[in-house]
């Protein structure tokens, strides 16, 4: 039997985006911001958009930090997207410094800090990696997926994770996976099959 | 490397999907008429990204915008941007639980209020697409607002002034071309000098060789248009694959 999916919501994102994504890969979902439903989850999706210190004054709210660590520490999977790739982060530069829910090893920065180009960076973008077992199995060829974003994520040397990255004026990561924890700064949800590929993936 | 979009904008009045001329409206069917009849789900497959605007009498019809586009956005998965008539931030988080990834602002990025600004905390530019209706009037082109009714400021002067602080896009669309089939208005383009945030070009496209050459511009991130029955069938399908050779879009 599948298992059922959480995604978390702590006021901020395309929750319905997400979510029809679920029901439409055939997975029984819920959506909620309960601390004891995500705790004893086996597979999360954390979503967002919008401002990093804003999240991460409603998640520490309603617990939704301690939540997710305690079911990663029962090997819980978990998915972030975009804000919520972010979030999963030690922190961000984004308006002053503030702390993330510290599961990744590395920090948010301002893509105008390393980029002479149009920002935000939206639109579909390829995706580059010699890793195509976990997220990206079967995604080999044509790997573009749907980016919309202002911060990237900047890593700290780690061998738990495998990244992908996305060349745009220059390189940067545009996803981290281990065995239960990943997260991608572009839209799974919004890049076509592609993307519906990706999620399935990680719900395997 | 970051592609060009392929942008198709649905006008929703009421009930209905509409087709616009230069701002006047034609009833064309229904949710069930484009979910059924024009197959929309499979047009997705062909498009980068979706525009949905409520159109007319906006306050009175928010909610039931909301339902219509929910139902639109049930099974495809792309992106998803909306506006019309967003007046707040509960605006925005309602439209985000009905499906939109983004929202549109059209006269609020014009007067620039505390709304605005609230919305731009909430959701982060990124997020936010400014719409910017055009007309020209003895050689110089305006930007129109559509809520007063008045031709607000000139189109050179929002680039010049930064009044684009709040907003991730622009969507540029031409009230003259509108619904012409004419192609492109590239004469409004002159305006824009400091080109620093990504610009979706509307109003005007009759057929796939129009959308080419908006995405042939270098000022151009996408192209869009609005009209509903050039594209009918497998309309968006032959464009991309017309356009595929000689420009370039995503692939999946």
């Amino acid at each position: 039997m599948k298992k059922r999916v959480t995604i978390i919501d702590y006021g901020m994102g395309n929750i319905l985006s997400v979510k029809n994504a679920i029901d439409y890969l055939g997975y029984k979902n819920q959506v909620t911001n309960d601390y004891k439903i995500i705790r004893n989850s086996e597979l999360l999706i954390l979503p967002g958009v919008g401002s990093f210190r804003d999240a991460m004054r409603e998640i520490k709210k309603f617990e939704i930090d301690k939540a997710i660590k305690e079911s990663v520490n029962k090997k819980g999977k978990i998915l972030g997207i975009c804000l919520g790739m972010q979030l999963l982060a030690l922190s961000s530069v984004e308006d002053g410094n503030c702390k993330g829910i510290g599961l990744v090893p590395g920090k948010i920065v301002k893509l105008e800090s390393i980029i002479k180009k149009k920002i935000p960076h939206i639109g579909f973008n390829s995706i580059k990696t010699d890793y195509f077992k976990g997220l990206f199995n079967g995604l080999e060829k044509n790997n573009f997926f749907y980016f919309v974003h202002s911060y990237f994520f900047l890593p700290q040397k780690t061998k738990q994770f495998k990244f992908s990255y996305c060349e745009y004026g220059k390189k940067f990561v545009s996803s981290y996976e281990s065995s239960n924890i990943c997260g991608t700064q572009f839209h799974p949800e919004k890049s076509q099959s592609n993307g519906l590929k990706l999620i399935k993936n990680f719900l395997k | 490397m970051l592609k060009k979009r392929l942008i198709f904008t649905l006008l929703v009045d009421g009930d209905n999907f509409v087709l616009s001329r230069n701002f006047n409206l034609q009833k064309v069917g229904d949710i069930n008429w484009l979910l059924d009849n024009y197959n929309f789900s499979n047009v997705s497959n062909f498009i980068d990204e979706l525009v949905v605007l409520n159109i007319r009498n906006k306050k009175k019809n928010f909610n039931n915008f909301c339902k219509i586009l929910k139902k639109i956005t049930k099974k495809i998965f792309i992106p998803i941007a909306a506006g019309g008539g967003i007046n707040s931030v509960s605006d925005v988080k309602k439209l985000l639980r009905s499906g939109a990834d983004k929202i549109v602002l059209n006269s609020m990025i014009l007067e620039e209020n505390q709304e605005l600004i609230k919305i731009y905390k909430y959701i982060g530019k990124q997020s936010i697409i400014g719409s910017l209706d055009v007309k020209l009037l003895n050689k110089t082109y305006f930007v129109y607002n559509n809520n007063k009714n008045i031709n607000q400021s000139e189109l050179s002067e929002i680039f010049d002034k930064k009044k684009l602080n709040y907003i991730g896009e622009i969507y540029l669309n031409s009230i003259d071309k509108d619904g012409t089939g004419q192609g492109y208005d590239f004469q409004m383009l002159k305006n824009i000098k400091k080109n620093e945030i990504p610009i979706i070009l509307a109003g005007g496209v009759g057929n796939w060789r129009h959308l080419l050459s908006g995405l042939e511009n270098k000022k151009i991130n996408a192209a869009a248009t609005a009209n509903l029955l050039n594209f009918i069938g497998n309309g968006f399908e032959n464009a991309r694959n017309n356009l595929f050779d000689k420009c370039d879009l995503a692939k999946w």
